[in-house]
């Protein structure tokens, strides 16, 4: 469903020249799969994944959606995607309804089918209530309930959720994860970025260690815990990080230290 | 492109702005209530404004004839004030009448003396006037003085002048006026100048705002005149009748406005004693004023409307129609950035350029409903208000609403007035950060485009061709006369097309703009990071590409407008005055190699890696070298009938003196040949193509955008030409220019165009003696000059259609290779610089 290979992206700073925020990335996710995007802040997580949702062009590599790619068709592949971050905010002078509403026109849903779908994913994501209220007098959890019906409105065979937990409380949080996972159960395509372990564990089929723009290891948790003797995920997570700085300061990661160019 | 998305987009962004209660107030209640309020305000104002008095003196009254009188008891009589009592209320006259000199000095004696107490016996008016007549009479012994030493400088100008036995004419006393350091007589005219400046001193201080000094035994002279004319002796000498002096300070407002009443008051007080005279000597009384002059006014009362509207209604179309469409641009784009709604955005299906088209039509909409609101309010208001305060007297200002027709005019012309400023709003609010940082945006374009449109309502604008297709200026223009024409002027209305052609024209560059905008992600994902212009331009230096990038190539054109501005002023006078043929070749060969080849090749050497890609160094085919010869050999005389056609038909404004002596150089034979050719052909073909189709088209052309960069880089191409006439025909040349640049890979075909352009017109403009004319391909004008008639121009024109036809279709061919060849890895360098390479 998703398939990235050597996924390069450079920006341009003022103060470090050209910065390499994600470098030679590959990775695959199926249908009814969670993969998993670890990673601390900066590592390049949200860069990549707004390289699939066409927003940021690739410097190289490539980045295909259900067979199609995201330089050549983007307006195909945001049709097959549904994408849901920090950065995608609802608007304020909207009601919930108005907001689902828009961005399924903008789908190009049927209008009596847009309909019954609304009341399908209002009902399930118990937001009834809020309906008719703008969007600026929304609590933070309202507002993310709202994203996630706009994400999800035109039912996309792949979802991408960059940190959608950041900024909630336990119990939206709770909800939000018990939402991806039905999402899963569907049979979607998903991929989950965080930085929270526990996250990863509970939900995540498969996962991958990402730091400073590179996959540092990647599989299902028993397996990476198997490959690296360490079957708690948070001492792997730091043992990996770890290793890799050690590496880049030994200066033995040659390829590693070229993130500055 | 779906339209569904574009009104999608459009009535939700309507719907958000409609919700904003700023946006609302800003755009519907604060023009409905404005104007009446400034009014109301106005009104009061006015009601509650009156003009203070001002002080008038005379000295000498006594001296004034009885008959007709001047003064009565209140001052001067209300009968002589053009205004009448109006006149007579704003002015406090004091005479010396009443005032003996010593009792004067008493006055002003114990006047001095008392100052500190105010508590003085005598009523506060007199004290004053005494103390006013004192000082008067300090100025008015002054003024005597100074008119004697001035009378005897002019003595003894003339008495040197004679003396030197020159023959100079007479001039008045007016010594005053000469330089201080003069060497005839220096004490003297040391003297008048500082009594002058005492003078000036002492009336400032004076509190008197006019001061009239009658000469002594002023009425018994007049007797004697009186008699005299009345005698009709044409043998006695005529009496010396001294001036009546009257002192104003005309840089004090207050002083110049009391002098314009009393001077009225003046005149027709001597055009009382005048008739008194004809009266006595029985002279007939049309003597007066024997021209008879007597105005008739033809002004219908719609057309005094009509020049108020045009006056207004321009300057507040184009003002409102900018601001109507800025905040709603701002909060619709750098207001989604800073809601952290962009990349919600982004991720729906639209394509960019709906979304841009979605956005624009909303700005739009709100930028023409502002536009019309604010003029239909302010109409409405001024018409309300001319009536009101009209109703007391018959035949007052009334301001009828404009015609159906002028109305219309508006709504038409509003529209694509409307589209530009959209545009450009919203590129710089897609540009901007924060909504913050777009609105420090708004106060240099709202001062660039007040500028134009004041500009504009000078009387003297009137439409010509090349204002026609100036955005702005075209609008307002076009709008003042319809206004003022009330729309009936079909003459004018013709200007509509180029008018709309020429803004709608500017209104999709800018919408261009903002769709690429749109399509940069560095624009949208702008982080705001301290400014470092150190970091800055080590990064500019550091992140070269073998060609440059695209707001590198606007600099260059940039740098280069601003050098020939820089060096107008420096130049021009030599261009003007009588410099010799030679300076002027200098000059030219100067400023191409400092102002137009050094920036460029400086900014190329330092702003990218591969002066050869940058500039095109590469060796052309024989094929695309022979192309552009023989193009340019075909186009010139299509050039020269199309401009002397232009010309003829008074398109553009006559050649500057500068120019034309340029011209006029060419035409004599006192320069040799290949000088020039060096100067006028050789030099602008190296210096001209190394800036224009070197950096600044590779720059533009960055990414294959192609048709664009043809089209802009022959536009700068035209602008750095000044000239109107040969700034139309450069862009035209210059839209050849670029196409073959590019079609060539090679700087230099375009260089030969343009060395054999410019050699024949400078033959051409030397008139090319040596050709025959034979009257079927060529012929020759009343000036000489060689002329092409048509059926050379028609071989012309078919020669070089099907070359520049050639041309396009490879050139396009090429990009649909190149477009399915290659997977364009996006980013920088790519696409143009492999192909460079691969073709090099």
């Amino acid at each position: 469903m998703i398939r990235v290979q050597r996924l390069v992206k450079e920006f341009d700073d003022a103060r470090q020249g050209v910065f390499r925020a994600v470098d030679d990335v590959s990775f695959e996710v199926r249908p009814g799969e969670i993969y998993g995007l670890l990673g601390p802040n900066g590592a390049g997580k949200t860069t990549c994944l707004r390289i699939l949702s066409t927003v940021l062009r690739p410097t190289r590599g490539v980045a295909e959606v259900d067979g199609l790619n995201v330089v050549r068709d983007p307006e195909g592949v945001r049709c097959r995607i549904g994408f849901m971050s920090c950065n995608t905010g609802i608007y304020d002078r909207m009601t919930a309804r108005e907001m689902v509403e828009y961005y399924g026109r903008l789908y190009g849903i049927p209008e009596d089918r847009l309909q019954h779908r609304i009341e399908e994913i209002f009902e399930v994501l118990q937001m009834t209530d809020i309906r008719d209220r703008l969007g600026g007098k929304m609590s933070t959890g309202m507002k993310q309930k709202v994203s996630i019906a706009r994400t999800i409105v035109h039912d996309p065979p792949v979802i991408i959720f960059d940190e959608p937990t950041s900024g909630l409380d336990v119990l939206v949080a709770r909800a939000v994860l018990q939402a991806v996972s039905a999402l899963r159960d569907q049979g979607k395509c998903i991929i989950f970025s965080t930085h929270i372990m526990r996250e990863v564990e509970k939900l995540c089929d498969r996962i991958a260690v990402i730091h400073r723009g590179r996959i540092l290891a990647e599989g299902t948790l028993p397996e990476l815990a198997d490959r690296y003797q360490q079957p708690d995920v948070e001492e792997l997570f730091f043992d990996l990080i770890q290793r890799h700085e050690e590496l880049i300061a030994s200066g033995a990661g040659q390829r590693n230290s070229q993130h500055f160019v | 492109m779906s339209w569904k998305n574009i009104r999608l987009i459009f009535l939700r962004e309507l719907r958000d702005q409609l919700r904003d209660r700023r946006t609302l107030f800003m755009i519907t209640i604060l023009p409905v209530l404005l104007y009446p309020m400034l009014g109301l305000g106005l009104v009061e104002m006015m009601l509650t404004f009156s003009e203070e008095r001002r002080t008038i003196v005379i000295l000498n009254a006594s001296q004034l004839p009885d008959s007709p009188p001047l003064l009565d008891e209140q001052g001067i009589r209300t009968s002589w004030y053009s205004e009448g009592q109006t006149d007579a209320d704003k002015l406090r006259v004091i005479t010396d009448r009443g005032f003996t000199a010593t009792a004067v000095s008493d006055v002003s004696q114990h006047d001095e003396n008392t100052k500190a107490d105010s508590a003085s016996s005598q009523s506060e008016d007199h004290k004053s006037d005494g103390a006013l007549i004192a000082t008067a009479r300090q100025l008015a012994d002054k003024l005597h003085l100074l008119q004697k030493l001035e009378y005897e400088e002019y003595l003894n100008t003339k008495e040197s002048q004679t003396a030197d036995g020159q023959t100079q004419e007479d001039s008045p006393p007016d010594a005053g006026k000469r330089q201080a350091g003069s060497d005839s007589q220096p004490s003297g005219l040391t003297e008048i100048i500082g009594i002058r400046e005492q003078i000036s001193q002492m009336f400032l201080v004076s509190g008197i705002d006019v001061l009239t000094v009658v000469p002594q035994g002023y009425s018994d002279t007049l007797s004697v005149v009186r008699q005299q004319v009345q005698d009709r002796n044409s043998e006695s000498e005529d009496a010396f009748l001294a001036p009546v002096l009257v002192v104003r300070n005309s840089a004090d407002d207050k002083s110049a406005s009391a002098f314009a009443r009393v001077t009225s008051a003046f005149k027709n007080w001597e055009d009382a004693i005048r008739a008194s005279f004809f009266a006595d000597a029985s002279l007939p009384q049309m003597l007066q004023n024997p021209a008879r002059l007597r105005w008739v006014e033809v002004a219908k009362q719609e057309q005094v409307s009509a020049s108020v509207w045009s006056k207004m209604f321009p300057a507040m179309l184009v003002i409102m129609a900018l601001t109507g469409a800025f905040y709603p641009a701002i909060d619709l784009g750098a207001g989604e950035k800073e809601r952290g709604t962009m990349e919600t955005l982004l991720i729906s299906p639209a394509k960019r350029v709906e979304l841009v088209l979605g956005k624009f039509a909303t700005v739009m909409l709100f930028s023409v409903c502002t536009a019309l609101l604010n003029l239909l309010s302010m109409g409405i208001t001024g018409q309300h208000m001319a009536m009101a305060m009209g109703s007391g007297t018959p035949g007052s200002l009334s301001l009828d609403f404009p015609g159906i027709s002028s109305l219309l005019w508006v709504i038409v012309l509003l529209f694509p007035l409307a589209a530009l400023f959209s545009a450009l709003c919203l590129a710089l609010a897609t540009f901007a950060r924060s909504t913050k940082e777009g609105q420090y945006y708004l106060t240099p374009l709202l001062m660039a485009v007040m500028g134009v449109t004041m500009f504009c309502l000078f009387p003297a604008i009137e439409m010509t061709p090349l204002y026609s297709v100036l955005p702005v200026v075209n609008v307002a223009v076009l709008l003042k006369g319809l206004l003022l024409t009330s729309g009936q002027s079909s003459q004018l209305a013709v200007y509509a097309i180029p008018v709309l052609v020429s803004s709608i024209g500017y209104s999709m560059l800018a919408l261009w703009w903002a769709i690429e905008l749109y399509n940069s992600e560095d624009v949208l994902f702008r982080e705001a990071e301290k400014f470092d212009l150190r970091l800055w331009m080590r990064q500019i230096l550091r992140t070269k590409d073998a060609v440059p990038a695209f707001p590198e190539a606007i600099f260059c054109f940039v740098l280069i407008l601003m050098l020939q501005f820089v060096a107008m002023s420096s130049m021009q006078p030599d261009l003007s005055d009588n410099g010799s043929a030679a300076d002027l070749m200098k000059i030219i060969v100067t400023q191409q190699l400092v102002m137009i080849a050094c920036p460029a090749v400086f900014m190329g050497v330092l702003l990218t890696t591969s002066l050869k890609a940058t500039f095109r160094l590469r060796k052309p085919s024989l094929h695309a070298l022979g192309l552009g010869m023989g193009l340019a050999m075909v186009i010139h005389p299509l050039s020269v009938e199309l401009s002397q056609f232009l010309v003829s038909h008074r398109v553009f404004p006559p050649i500057p003196e500068g120019a034309a002596r340029v011209m006029g150089m060419l035409k004599s034979d006192q320069q040799p040949v290949w000088l020039l050719l060096v100067v006028f052909a050789l030099t602008p073909a190296i210096c001209e193509e190394l800036a224009f189709r070197g950096f600044v088209l590779s720059g533009l052309a960055r990414g294959g955008r192609l048709a664009i960069s043809v089209v802009i880089s022959s536009m700068m191409f035209g602008i750095i030409h000044m000239i109107p006439q040969q700034a139309f025909n450069a862009g035209l040349l210059g839209l050849v220019l670029a196409l073959l640049a590019i079609y060539s890979r090679s700087i230099f075909p375009s260089m030969a165009f343009h060395f054999v352009n410019n050699s024949i017109a400078t033959l051409h403009a030397g008139g090319l003696k040596f050709l025959y004319a034979d009257g079927v391909f060529f012929s020759r004008d009343a000036e000489n000059s060689l002329r092409y008639e048509s059926p050379l121009l028609i071989l012309c024109g078919v020669a070089a259609f099907l070359m520049i036809l050639h041309m396009v279709r490879i050139v396009i061919r090429e990009q649909d290779h190149k477009r399915r060849g290659i997977i364009p890895a996006f980013g920088e360098s790519a696409p143009h610089a492999a192909t460079l390479s691969r073709m090099s």
